[in-house]
């Protein structure tokens, strides 16, 4: 559905976006996540063929350039802030780039826009703005949807609602490419996740995949904690406390576990703690920035 | 293309002011014919009760309006992204605004015809002999097809500037001082004495186009320009500030 090969932008003599390739099929929901500046926006941008850039964007097989945009045809996107004319009601807004009053009539009742939509847009709150945005970003049946930071200013309901209709379009064939900084929805829906950071990948893997990126931490209790922790610090084996447990790094597990039996002392529990995923992203980054240090 | 314009028709379609703008007409050209009175009945009916004034007063803040909303509301990334090419987006804007200036400029000539039979009856006929030998009723048609080039070279001028600055405010000024003080400025260039026949084809001469030809003899002192080559220039600006508004228009960066 999308392909983006060896993509470059420069905004003056800043490199924005470097060398960043990667594919979304059909249905896919992948999540662009990165810190603020990483160069998500502008890569969302250049897919639609909106600032010059060097590499290849392709959609549908059809090439996008910065001045042919033919093969966004079929592509619905909310880029930044929901365009929105303040002097027309939701409906109109709607109206203005619908091709069919059914689908409209279904985004708005997917999105319970019911009680505001024959309103005029300027008297909308941040929250109905987004969710008009996202509304004309579906519109159409789009065979591709970039969506960035939908979920802002949305409430609970509303974030409920765009993650349904997100999954109900990738369901029948609609691929998606969705920023956002509330990873912990992303992660709801994303099934692939890009980590970019100074404009360049970082990571591209399936969501299922991240945890096992990342050394986790073991979660340790025993019969005898301060037993336990005296027996690590003779052995030096790193530790940190947390509550009743032991913390403890993965490598050291048999050691542990040796040490602690010789000295008889019996393991109550032993699980690897889990791994939040903006922890995750976080680690990684982190980690990042270790190894150019 | 052809969506762009129907996307662009609708826009001004729910804009309330564009229904208002034919009775702020109406209102202005009665305000004309209240304050000349009836010693200037003939260049009344010649210039539809001063209707280009009005109309490029109004072009002026519709041009403008038409980009900012855009940049405002940040849908002119949205409109870009699903227009096949960028020309798609300034031209279809370009179009409604010319088919807007139309409609105002026939709806002009209704309001005189109407203004006309109440207020003069018979004492006038449209056959009177006026200017250029002509009866009134060319003399009133020839002015407003010669104010549609004026209009449209104000309107291209209006579009180039707000691709140049993004202060609507700023961009309504601007071309209010080009529209009504331009021809002052530039008759004052002529009156140097100096480079004459370089110095007549400023662009800011061409604004008096509409003026000169109702006013032939007035006018032509100050542009030294003949009513053909005054329509010559009109016409070669229009298409350099249209390409140059595009051209600015298709480099200006939307981030």
């Amino acid at each position: 559905m999308l392909i983006v090969d060896k993509l470059n932008v420069f905004i003056g003599h800043d490199k924005i976006v470097n060398q960043v390739s990667f594919n979304i099929k059909s249905g896919e929901v992948v999540g662009l996540i990165g810190p603020n500046g990483a160069g998500k926006t502008t890569i969302m941008k250049t897919i639609l063929g909106l600032t010059k850039f060097t590499g290849e964007v392709k959609v549908n097989n059809k090439k996008v350039t910065e001045t042919n945009h033919h093969a966004l045809a079929n592509v619905g996107a909310l880029i930044e802030h929901p365009a929105i004319y303040p002097f027309l009601t939701g409906r109109q807004n709607l109206e203005l780039y619908s091709q069919q009053s059914s689908d409209m009539d279904y985004l708005i009742a997917a999105l319970e826009m019911n009680n505001y939509i024959d309103t005029k847009a300027s008297g909308y709150s941040l929250g109905m703005k987004q969710k008009l945005g996202i509304a004309i970003a579906f519109l159409n049946t789009p065979q591709l949807i970039i969506l960035d930071e939908p979920m802002n200013g949305l409430d609970i309901e509303s974030t409920i609602k765009v993650r349904q209709l997100i999954d109900c379009y990738a369901k029948n064939g609609t691929a998606f490419l969705i920023s956002s900084h509330i990873l912990s929805e992303l992660q709801k829906v994303m099934t692939r996740a890009i980590l970019i950071n100074d404009g360049q990948i970082i990571m591209n893997q399936e969501v299922t995949k991240f945890n096992h990126l990342i050394q986790q931490d073991y979660k340790v209790m025993t019969e005898n904690n301060s037993l336990a922790e005296a027996v690590l610090e003779t052995k030096k084996i790193n530790f940190a406390r947390q509550d009743n447990y032991l913390l403890v790094k993965p490598q050291n597990l048999y050691q542990i576990q040796d040490e602690l039996l010789k000295q008889n002392i019996h393991l109550r529990e032993m699980s690897p703690v889990t791994a939040d995923f903006e922890q995750i992203v976080v680690n990684i980054l982190a980690n990042q920035r270790e190894q150019h240090d | 293309m052809i969506i762009n314009i129907k996307q662009e028709f609708y826009k001004q379609r729910h804009k309330r002011i564009i229904w208002f703008i034919p009775v702020i007409l109406l209102i202005l050209m009665i305000m004309a014919l209240c304050t000349l009175g009836y010693g200037e009945s003939k260049r009344l009916l010649m210039t539809c009760y001063d209707a280009p004034d009005w109309i490029m007063f109004i072009l002026v803040i519709i041009g403008s309006t038409m980009f900012s909303m855009e940049f405002q509301n940040n849908a002119i990334l949205t409109i870009l992204y699903k227009a096949s090419k960028k020309l798609d987006v300034y031209l279809s804007k370009y179009i409604v605004v010319i088919i807007y200036d139309c409609f105002l400029h026939v709806l002009a000539i209704i309001f005189t015809i109407g203004l006309k039979s109440i207020t003069m009856g018979t004492t006038i006929t449209w056959t009177t002999i006026y200017e250029y030998h002509q009866p009134i009723w060319l003399n009133m048609l020839n002015t407003m097809l010669i104010d549609l080039l004026t209009t449209m070279l104000i309107i291209s001028l209006v579009f180039l500037l707000s691709c140049l600055i993004t202060s609507n405010a700023i961009v309504i000024t601007t071309s209010f001082l080009v529209i009504f003080l331009g021809q002052a400025v530039s008759a004052n260039l002529l009156n140097l004495g100096k480079f004459v026949n370089v110095l007549k084809w400023n662009p800011l001469n061409m604004v008096s186009l509409t003026r000169q030809y109702y006013n032939f003899a007035m006018y032509y002192s100050t542009t030294h320009l003949e009513n053909v080559q005054i329509i010559l220039g009109t016409l070669g600006y229009l298409l350099i500030f249209f390409i140059l508004g595009y051209m600015i228009f298709r480099k200006r960066k939307f981030y």
